[in-house]
């Protein structure tokens, strides 16, 4: 569907992307993901034309459009700002697209009116201007808008940064269910590991210009390619060097000069169940605790450091700070990188 | 990004065609003109018909004409401090303190929004000059006063104190507005008196805004000139179009004198504008805070002092209003009251507008001749419509003009930063320059069928000086729209831009549909703004003192000149008053739209148009009942 070969994008003498090489399925929902300045938007630009490469092509279709104009792209975006015209009405904003490709105006009135239902805008909210709208109710305006012109991708840049944390968990569903309605490839660039884990198909993870790792939200969480990702995306731990010498010693065979890393939620506290074979069992203090409800995130230091684990708040097995504890750690549970930051063998 | 060649593009050409335009505007009409000016001080013959280069030099340095700088410098300085403390006061007593009737107070406090210039001037002239309604009520009380009190400095920094305060009135209420009240409350809890929290708090994040206000005022003294020309105060700029009208046959190099004396002055304006943009440049006091609270009014808790800024606000609001209350109320007063002076309460009469009367006079031969039509009022009366005529056509074309000029190149200097970069300079470029040095320049530089650039027209001459008058206008006109339509532009999203490209708009689609609705309601302020400071300017065309030229301003200071009792000037202080209470009418007008219903976004105009359909059906809904009433009644 849309292919993009050897990518490389300057800004004076600032190379903002190096070799980006993507290729999105038909239909998928595919994020690029990574910190800011990393190269996401960038690259999300210049697939919509507003970036033209220094090197490499932009295949949709197989057809190469490198050097196609923006305005005949037809790939439909949704700004971080939603970029809807102040001046005109909703109607007006959608209708934009429509009016430009000089469509007869019963038509336009169609699809506007057919896409405005699809996004649950009402007639009365189209005669609004968009300053009386609420954030999400913009939101819904700014796909409309990218969609009614029927694109063949839609490119969405942020679009639930603006919105305040409860709105933007609500809205990230109803985004998944209106793109699996359309069926509409979609490209969606974000900061936000959780939006990403939760929304995308794949992910691409982008690091100061570069793709680090591409892959389903499974592959990316618990088979981090780079230390990069594995420090990313969630919470992690690193091994002391004492500790995987204790794992070792139960015939682990890690690389010391590796570095070694353990999520949160693989580490077990007084779980007899979990200190099977080949786990190592380590004796601990609670050193603090954050209490969130629905799960508790407690420092546990074991001597040579401090453990972050998290354990479901069962209502059972609670342990105060203080608490003598013993934690397991499993070798497969492991992520290990060699020292340049490669994923390397256990 | 790679450079490859590309298609000749339409928009290329449009660029080149810009780019020609706006090099012939820069150096046909800011430079060429400016720079012949300043080379004329060194190219003056002396008696024996040999150039020398310092003759003008030394005759500042030998003869009076140094005097006229040391004036401007000293109403410049008085003003510095008389229109701050003014300007602060009137502020502070309308947003600050709790002053009763505060609102009352700051309508009067900025009549001057709606008159200045000339209009101002004839105003307090109509009340304070020797035969003004306050002179001659003094002089009934008080016979032996001096009825000639109001001329001279005393007279100009008394009227330029209450003319200038407009800028206060409207930029220092916005820095106090802008006080986020929380740092006020902050500082009353630690156990601030409220003067020290004035002091302390307050002022300081003024500062920036008092700093500027302070040059600017400055400038305005220095290049002072409608007041002291009706006033008669022999400061630079006066002098300068005296010069400029005169010939060498008069006066040793009037013209070169002139350029001299304009030169000096532009290089105090630079100097000056220089120190303020490099302290603007250092960085401003921004608030912090992102949830402000609105400035509450500070009560004057000392009675003795409550009562005493009371007095000193309504003091202050008489000295506003009493030129503006009685101009209005002459203008309706009959030929022979406002001659008298006298307020004739029992007749009332719309001469001074629309009046067409006769009037007997008595000749040197001792036998009476009647002049037909001669009290004739502003709408009416030959030589005023001319004047209005003139001065809104040329006000008109001129407004639009560098709007639309400024429109197009800050469409460029947003997109491209180097070159756009120099285009931004070269339109600032005659905010540098006083008015009246680039006038003055225009007047001598075009004078000649030599000018090349403007096929060898003479561009003075006769009514082409019009065409002089209207580039004059928009050249001045250039770094004020600059300013206003750049930060316009700042609030374009860019996105907006790449939003409307993506939906398939073209580059002029996208600006005329896209960022032209966004930017036009601050492009219509700054052409109504501008609009109104040229329909009543007075400095600029008295430097062309032309008759082809002659603007509304000019015919109101020739009206103010005489009261002839031959020419057509008869009525001529009831006209002046009329013509006032027209200029207020339209400025009054201009600044409703502008800030009243220009400043609206879509979504209040659309509330408001709602609010208007709601009335209109309640009124059909009443009507509707009412009709099966009626028809239902007969049986």
């Amino acid at each position: 569907m849309i292919r993009l070969n050897n990518i490389v994008v300057k800004f004076g003498d600032f190379t903002a992307l190096h070799d980006i090489n993507v290729h999105v399925k038909e239909g998928e929902f595919f994020t690029f993901l990574g910190p800011s300045g990393c190269g996401k938007t960038t690259t999300l630009r210049t697939i919509t034309g507003f970036i033209e490469p220094a090197e490499g092509q932009v295949f949709v279709r197989d057809r190469d459009i490198t050097h196609v104009p923006i305005e005949e792209r037809n790939i439909g975006i949704v700004f971080q700002s939603y970029a809807l015209f102040p001046t005109m009405t909703v109607y007006d904003n959608i209708a934009f697209g429509l009016r430009v490709k000089k469509m007869k105006k019963a038509e336009v009135d169609e699809k506007v009116r057919a896409i405005a239902k699809k996004v649950d805008l009402s007639d009365e909210q189209l005669k609004k201007a968009v300053s009386q709208l609420s954030g999400g109710q913009q939101q819904r305006v700014a796909i409309a808008r990218a969609l009614v012109t029927e694109p063949a991708i839609i490119c969405l840049d942020e679009p639930l940064s603006n919105l305040d944390a409860k709105l933007r968990v609500q809205l990230r569903m109803e985004l998944k269910k209106m793109q699996k309605d359309f069926g509409i490839t979609s490209i969606y660039v974000t900061h936000d590991q959780e939006e990403a884990l939760t929304l995308s198909d794949r992910i691409a993870v982008f690091n100061k210009g570069v793709i680090e790792q591409i892959g389903t939200p499974n592959e990316i969480y618990n088979h981090s390619a780079t230390e990069f990702v594995c420090n990313f995306i969630g919470d992690i731990n690193r091994l002391s060097d004492d500790i995987v010498e204790k794992l070792n010693a139960k015939g682990a065979q890690l690389d010391p000069t590796h570095h070694h890393y353990i999520r949160l939620e693989r580490v077990h506290v007084n779980d007899a169940q979990h200190a099977e074979s080949g786990a190592v069992s380590l004796s601990g203090t609670v050193e603090s605790r954050e209490y969130y409800g629905l799960y508790i995130k407690y420092y546990i230091n074991v001597g040579s450091q401090t453990l972050k684990v998290i354990e479901r708040n069962d209502g059972v097995h609670l342990h105060d700070t203080g608490d003598a504890v013993t934690v397991t750690v499993h070798p497969d549970d492991l992520m290990s990188y060699a020292p340049n930051g490669e994923e390397a063998g256990k | 990004m790679t450079l490859r060649p590309k298609p000749f593009q339409p928009i290329k050409m449009l660029q080149i065609i810009g780019g020609v335009f706006f090099a012939y505007l820069f150096f046909g009409f800011m430079l060429l003109p400016c720079l012949n000016t300043l080379t004329s001080i060194f190219t003056v013959r002396n008696a024996a018909g040999e150039i020398d280069p310092l003759a003008v030099i030394r005759f500042f340095l030998a003869g009076s004409m140094s005097q006229y700088v040391w004036n401007s410098l000293k109403l410049a300085l008085c003003l510095v401090i008389t229109v701050n403390v003014v300007g602060i006061s009137i502020v502070l007593l309308t947003e600050y303190f709790d002053i009763k009737g505060a609102k009352i107070l700051r309508l009067g406090y900025m009549t001057t929004l709606i008159y200045s210039g000339v209009a101002l001037v004839t105003g307090y002239m109509f009340l304070y000059a020797s035969d003004g309604i306050i002179t001659t009520q003094l002089k009934d009380a008080f016979p032996n006063i001096n009825v000639n009190w109001f001329t001279g400095f005393n007279a100009v920094l008394f009227t330029m104190t209450f003319a200038c305060t407009s800028n206060h009135a409207l930029f220092l209420r916005n820095a106090i507005r802008g006080i986020d009240y929380n740092t006020v409350e902050a500082a009353r809890n630690m156990g601030a008196k409220p003067f020290k929290v004035l002091w302390k708090v307050v002022f300081p994040t003024l500062l920036p805004t008092l700093f500027s206000l302070t040059v600017m005022t400055f400038i305005t003294g220095l290049c002072a000139m409608s007041a002291p020309t009706l006033l008669g105060y022999d400061s630079i700029n006066p002098e300068i179009v005296r010069l400029a009208g005169s010939s060498v046959a008069d006066e040793a190099f009037p013209q070169a004198r002139a350029a001299l004396l304009s030169i000096i002055l532009a290089c105090f304006t630079i100097l000056l504008l220089t120190v303020l943009s490099s302290y603007e440049r250092k960085g401003h006091y921004l608030s912090v805070s992102k949830t402000k609270a609105k400035l509450q009014k500070q009560k004057i808790t000392n009675p003795v002092a409550n009562v005493l800024a009371h007095i000193y606000a309504y003091v202050l609001f008489i000295i506003y209003m009493t030129p503006v209350v009685m101009i209005v109320v002459f203008s309706f007063q009959t030929f022979s009251a406002v001659r008298m002076r006298k307020l004739d309460l029992s007749q009332w009469t719309l001469v001074n507008y629309f009046g067409k009367q006769d009037y007997s006079y008595l000749t040197s031969r001792g036998t009476y001749k009647v002049r037909e039509g001669s009290i004739s009022g502003v709408f009416s009366n030959e030589a005023t419509l001319g004047g209005i005529q003139t001065s809104f056509v040329m006000s008109v074309v001129a407004a639009a003009l560098a709007c639309v000029i400024v429109v197009v190149a800050c469409n460029y200097i947003f997109k491209h930063k180097k070159t756009g970069t120099i285009l931004e300079y070269a339109l600032l470029f005659p905010w540098l320059l006083p008015t009246i040095l680039i006038c003055y320049s225009y007047r001598t530089f075009f004078n000649s069928g030599d000018v090349w650039y403007v096929f060898g027209q003479n561009l003075y001459y006769a009514d082409r000086v019009r065409i002089l008058i209207i580039i004059a206008y928009t050249v001045v006109k250039l770094p004020f729209s600059l300013r206003m339509i750049k930060a316009a532009f700042y609030a374009i999203d860019e996105e907006l831009e790449d939003a409307a490209r993506n939906l398939g708009a073209g580059p002029v689609r996208t600006f005329l549909k896209v960022k032209l609705p966004i930017i036009l309601p601050s492009v219509l302020a700054v052409f109504a703004l501008n609009f109104n400071a040229l329909f009543t300017e007075y400095d600029m065309s008295a430097t062309f003192a032309s008759t082809y030229g002659t603007t509304y301003a000019m015919v109101i200071q020739s009206m103010c000149r005489e009261e002839g009792l031959y020419g057509y000037n008869v009525n001529a202080s009831g006209r002046r008053c009329a013509s006032t209470v027209f200029i207020m009418l339209v400025s009054g007008l201009i600044l409703y739209l502008v800030y009243g219903v220009g400043a609206r976004d879509l979504g209040e105009r659309l509330e408001a148009r709602d609010r208007r359909r709601k009335r209109i059906d309640r009124v059909k809904a009443v009507f509707r009942k009412k009709q099966p009433a009626e028809a239902a009644s007969p049986q």
